[in-house]
């Protein structure tokens, strides 16, 4: 008798599906823009317009890093409520309501965006993905942002609902693990997203109607760091949380430490909102002392990710030593390195060790100076974003689509081939980012070539860097088009017996390890509150003190309704002087 | 019934309680990770400050006012 995740949760998995294909609907757009612009910048094709280069990055900056990422993460958090609570979502028809808000919102932003290369549409919104003022979208990006984010609240609300129905029911239980993770996650979700939403909703959608005259871009800039850096841990929860409940299944072994993984999960409630001035390193205007108080709170942010870097590899080893594995490291051997799904997860988590090298660097206060704004930062979100979390969802996708749909996977081998494909593309390409970053080369330019200048790379050339740059972005496309063959291929398919139960790891230390104190949410709500309040009370005081709440006149700047690169050039100078 | 992406399960042949289970090979791993990111610390050191330059904003002198 077939037990997979659709015989249990029919309803649901029809909402995680819809979930998880208007997620790889913004993969397949998102990614292939990536493609045009790698050929673009590094001069191998150039069939937009430099001006158009800037429409094309919003669209891939937000397509990939918002739209990609929460679609596919609430259809994760959905699954993991549902599955380790062993019910139903409350009401169908508001888990629904919050995903059609979400794909309301996810419209007017691609149509918005779409706007700035399309004539017919009279809208645009090149302001890349953090938007920046005085860069000015039209409302309707702002709308439609806020919109996706209440769907993601809503979807939060759901968890907790469904939670709290569970638990008048089980007074006496602790929390199961998935479920934890996902309402810690949530928690601080709504802890930073507070920020960016009364940053759009008070001052940059009243200034984009026009209502009021100027926004203050320190402020607003502040703001959206404020969500900017939680934001990449609300990516980064639902794959440590695959890292945790799925790959020592995988490997053949149990979670080494429930406990560490709650640990882990409290940590990021706790430290991921009072960190976002790191991003800030380079800002005139935020005082030296505060960024160092974001610094040492960045710093010890290492922590639960070291955790996590013992506790999952220390859980894949009991796998591989359950399936026979012996010897210092020839356990490594015994794992399951055919799976695509465990592959894609082990390799992602390779890729974001080496992420976390790059990531010590950006958080240094005075190393960022040397990186900052730099392609090395493109590299290192490459690694975390574009493979810890995307590959883990992509591996992810080989085993919940047919948990969801029932179907069985058209092609492993194929599945398997795509994983490596990705890292090896991602391989040239990130390492290469990274090098041109130590010289010099600027991100988010379309044209990085310069009259009476050429970059100094200590070793090696821009020549092979661009090279490197291309061929890492063409083989990721590549690996994306068989990604998206295997799904469309496995949801044409018929229905099969053939499917796994829908578990989840069980654990060698279990909840009834951990202190009952991890379970207090209110506590470690509370803690995460005062430490936010720590961290930006006397910053934006001071930024409103010396600014105002709505800036010095500071006019919008649309970048594509202007006619010509001469006006834009001159436009810039404006802006600079 | 499980299919073949349950490795786990089907491939296992021992099975390793918590108190019976040792993870040196995850400590020589993260041993090693370490050892990396200290090897890359010291490379950063002249990527930065041979490379380019000290880039650190103002010196002792100025931060105390002397220059």
């Amino acid at each position: 008798m077939r037990n997979a995740y659709v015989d249990q949760f029919p309803a649901e998995a029809k909402v995680i599906k819809a979930a998880f294909w208007s997620s790889f609907l913004a993969l397949a757009i998102g990614g292939s823009l990536g493609l045009l612009q790698a050929l673009h910048r590094t001069d191998v094709l150039r069939i937009m317009e430099a001006p158009d280069y800037y429409t094309v990055l919003t669209a891939h900056g937000v397509l990939l890093a918002i739209t990609f990422t929460i679609f596919f993460l609430v259809g994760i958090f959905t699954w993991g409520v549902t599955t380790s609570l062993d019910r139903g979502l409350v009401d169908l028809r508001f888990t629904w309501g919050w995903y059609a808000m979400m794909v309301v919102g996810t419209v007017l932003v691609g149509v918005s965006i779409l706007g700035g290369v399309v004539d017919a549409i009279p809208m645009n919104a090149d302001v890349l993905f953090t938007f920046y003022a005085p860069l000015q979208p039209h409302p309707a990006f702002y709308v439609g942002l806020v919109l996706f984010v209440v769907g993601t609240w809503l979807a939060g609300a759901d968890w907790f609902r469904t939670w709290l129905a569970w638990r008048s029911d089980n007074p006496d239980e602790r929390i199961p693990l998935p479920t934890f993770m996902a309402l810690t996650t949530t928690l601080f979700w709504y802890l930073c997203t507070l920020g960016v939403a009364l940053s759009i909703l008070l001052l940059l959608l009243p200034w984009s109607l026009g209502i009021v005259d100027s926004v203050n871009p320190l402020l607003t800039r502040t703001l959206f760091w404020y969500f900017g850096h939680a934001v990449v841990y609300f990516w980064l929860m639902p794959a440590y949380m695959l890292w945790y409940v799925m790959l020592p299944k995988l490997s053949g072994g149990k979670l080494f430490s429930d406990p560490l993984a709650r640990v882990v999960f409290v940590l990021f409630l706790l430290l991921s909102t009072p960190t976002g001035i790191h991003h800030q390193y380079l800002d005139p205007g935020i005082a030296e002392g505060y960024k160092f108080i974001a610094m040492t709170n960045t710093m010890f942010l290492l922590l639960p990710s070291l955790l996590t870097a013992f506790t999952v590899v220390a859980s894949m080893e009991h796998g591989a030593r359950q399936r026979g594995g012996t010897g210092y490291l020839g356990w490594l051997k015994a794992l399951p390195w055919r799976d695509p799904v465990f592959t894609g997860m082990a390799l992602a988590g390779l890729m974001f060790a080496a992420a976390g090298f790059s990531g010590m660097i950006n958080a240094g206060m005075n190393i960022n100076y040397l990186v900052h704004n730099t392609w090395w930062i493109v590299g290192h979100f490459h690694l975390t974003v574009g493979t810890a979390v995307a590959l883990t969802f992509m591996a992810a996708a080989y085993w919940f689509i047919p948990q969801v749909t029932g179907k069985e996977l058209w092609n492993r081998s194929l599945g398997l081939v795509q994983v490596l494909v990705w890292f090896v593309g991602m391989t040239f390409m990130s390492n290469a980012m990274h090098r041109s970053g130590l010289f010099g080369v600027p991100r988010r330019t379309a044209e990085p070539q310069y009259e009476n200048f050429a970059f100094e790379p200590a070793a090696g050339s821009m020549g092979e860097i661009n090279a490197q740059v291309a061929l890492g972005a063409t083989l990721l496309t590549v690996s994306l088009a068989l990604f998206l063959l295997n799904m469309v291929m496995t949801s044409l398919g018929g229905s099969s017996d053939e499917i796994p139960d829908n578990t989840y790891a069980e654990t060698l230390s279990g909840p009834e390890d951990a202190p009952v104190v991890l379970d207090n949410l209110k506590l470690w709500t509370a803690i995460a509150t005062v430490l936010v309040i720590f961290a930006y009370t006397l910053p934006l005081a001071s930024i409103i003190d010396a600014g105002g709440l709505f800036g010095p006149g500071i006019d919008g700047f649309q970048l594509a309704i202007e006619a010509g690169p001469a006006f834009v050039l001159e436009s810039v100078r404006e802006v600079i002087a | 019934m499980a299919s073949a992406t349950e490795t786990g399960e089907t491939d296992q042949v021992r099975e390793i309680g918590h108190e019976e289970y040792d993870p040196v090979g995850t400590a020589i791993l993260i041993t090693i990770y370490f050892l990396i990111l200290v090897l890359l610390w010291v490379f950063m050191y002249f990527v930065e400050f041979l490379g380019n330059g000290p880039t650190v904003v103002g010196a002792v002198l100025t931060v105390v006012g002397l220059a």
